[in-house]
């Protein structure tokens, strides 16, 4: 494990997000007062129950969406640090180019274009010639356990779990140096949810800071350097959040 | 890297135009049209930048302005005020200063535009590799087997048979007709594309079509373009950023993704929310 001691790639401070609803004139609360480190090299779990907000914070890092209050510093390559919450749109995108990545349960992506070039984008976006993008692009999808005559064609008619092989293909592909997960192998089956462990823990050796939101205690125990727990937010008006029991 | 396109204060109003015209109209008044003089008020104040390259939304309804911003980007329409800074290799350009000649310059060479409705933007008159041939003779290719050469490059490019590139494209589909209209504008490989309202109206196999050929043109060319959709899905396919707009004032703007889950207006929340 890496020293403690390293600076921060990623430091939240008193992030809350709240949704202000103007037809239904209700603030309906997600996340609040978290506060968070990620490392170089590491991974951070975060837990909690359903509700308590744990993507939200994934999607306020990544700018989805629009944080309530708080900063979300983060120390780019050139060594300045950004406030993510405030840096300017066309930044923003030049970061998701270039330095970061998000890989959620659901493939978004262009249709109508083959798996493999689906995960070799991020690598074409940051300039690389198509065939070598593709290459990489296959023998990750090899490493994933995706069947060889898939690559070649449109994931829409894909199952679940191809899909979600594909989605993450396509988020690890260009190696960003801070990876946001939000439950990346909740459909794989065991085998492939192992060469998914393998390759993160490859990732951590190389340097790349992670944070993540695993379903399965057995993900958190096998990767995570720091965990944290997360509430959920106080109610701010009547509404309430989904209740957690209910599910679990 | 400096934007390609740098507008600011865009402002379109048709009439009159008297002092409350901007005061008495937009989202608050729930009206574009001055309730003291009755001048409508296409566009306000619109501001924004674009960097090359990059595609930008513009979404609203019917009536909120976006198709009067390239209209006026494109000179078919003159602005009432506001300025829009269009820098091409190392010259700036401060479009609504030029001179007539010098806009239609700029229009023919370093702009291309497709309309929703392909009567605008073809010659039914002449033949579909005429209509690409036209603006290739502005550009100074005057060898006739050059000029058909790189028609049909173009047409091929764009999936229309090359076979009846001597038809008049009022004998084609309307997907083939905006195909066609996409040949024209890339003609001279400009580095600005403005494209209002191009897959409305057309089936949804052609539609599909049509925004792959865009999004590959994107790639391939790196041309910078707005689009101009009130439609959400073409939204979320093409543009990196966008602007919602309603009673020509741009009410939101924001990363393409913030803007379709995160949407911070009522009018922005009930478009999402009426469409997902």
């Amino acid at each position: 494990m890496t020293a403690i001691s390293e600076t921060p790639i990623l430091d939240v401070k008193g992030l809350a997000k709240q949704f202000s609803l103007h037809e239904q004139n209700e603030i309906v609360p997600s996340c609040s007062d978290v506060n968070m480190l990620a490392f170089p090299g590491q991974l951070a779990a975060l837990l909690g129950p359903t509700g308590a907000g744990k993507s939200s914070v994934l999607k306020c890092i990544y700018r989805t969406y629009l944080p309530s209050e708080g900063t979300v510093h983060f120390q780019r390559a050139d060594g300045e640090v950004v406030d993510l919450a405030r840096i300017s749109e066309q930044d923003m995108l030049q970061l998701r180019r270039s330095e970061l990545g998000f890989v959620t349960q659901f493939l978004h992506c262009v249709p109508r274009r083959p798996a493999e070039e689906v995960v070799a984008e991020p690598l074409i976006l940051r300039g690389m010639a198509l065939a070598d993008a593709v290459a990489q692009a296959r023998e990750l999808l090899r490493r994933l356990n995706v069947p060889e005559r898939l690559w070649r064609l449109p994931p829409a008619t894909f199952s679940g779990g191809e899909k979600q092989r594909v989605n993450l293909a396509r988020g690890l592909i260009a190696k960003p140096r801070l990876l946001l997960l939000d439950e990346p192998t909740a459909s794989l089956d065991k085998a492939t949810t192992g060469q998914v462990i393998e390759l993160l823990r490859e990732f951590k050796q190389a340097g790349v800071a992670m944070v993540a939101i695993f379903h399965d205690p057995e993900l958190v125990k096998a990767l995570a350097d720091t965990e944290y727990r997360l509430a959920p937010p106080q109610s701010l008006t009547h509404s309430t959040p989904a209740p957690e029991a209910m599910q679990s | 890297m400096k934007p390609i396109l740098d507008v600011k204060g865009l402002t379109r109003i048709h009439g009159t135009e008297c002092p409350s015209c901007l005061d008495m109209t937009g989202p608050e008044h729930n009206t574009n049209v001055c309730p003291a003089c009755g001048s409508v008020v296409a566009a306000a104040n619109v501001s924004f930048s674009l960097q090359p390259g990059e595609i930008l939304g513009i979404m609203g309804e019917s009536g909120s302005g976006k198709s009067t911003v390239v209209k006026t980007l494109y000179f078919d329409q003159a602005p009432s005020r506001g300025s829009a800074i269009f820098r091409d290799d190392d010259q700036s350009h401060e479009l609504f200063n030029l001179n007539g000649a010098e806009q239609r310059w700029l229009r023919n060479h370093r702009f291309g535009m497709v309309y929703q409705n392909p009567n605008l933007g073809l010659n039914f008159g002449i033949s579909a590799g005429g209509n690409i041939a036209e603006r290739l003779l502005m550009n100074d290719l005057n060898h006739y087997g050059d000029i058909r050469r790189r028609a049909s490059e173009l047409l091929t490019r764009t999936d229309v048979m090359v076979s009846r590139m001597d038809e008049s494209p009022k004998q084609f589909s309307g997907g083939m007709q905006q195909r066609v209209q996409i040949a024209k504008a890339l003609a001279t490989r400009p580095p600005l594309l403005y494209l209002d309202e191009v897959t409305t109206g057309l089936d949804l196999s052609v539609q599909a079509r049509i925004l792959d050929l865009i999004l590959e043109i994107q790639h391939e060319l790196g041309t910078a373009m707005i689009v101009v959709t009130h439609d959400l899905g073409v939204i979320r396919l093409l543009a990196s950023r966008t602007l919602v707009m309603k009673y020509g004032r741009v009410i939101e703007s924001g990363l393409t993704d913030q803007i379709l889950e995160d949407p911070q207006q009522a009018y922005t929340q009930q478009l999402v929310a009426s469409t997902l």
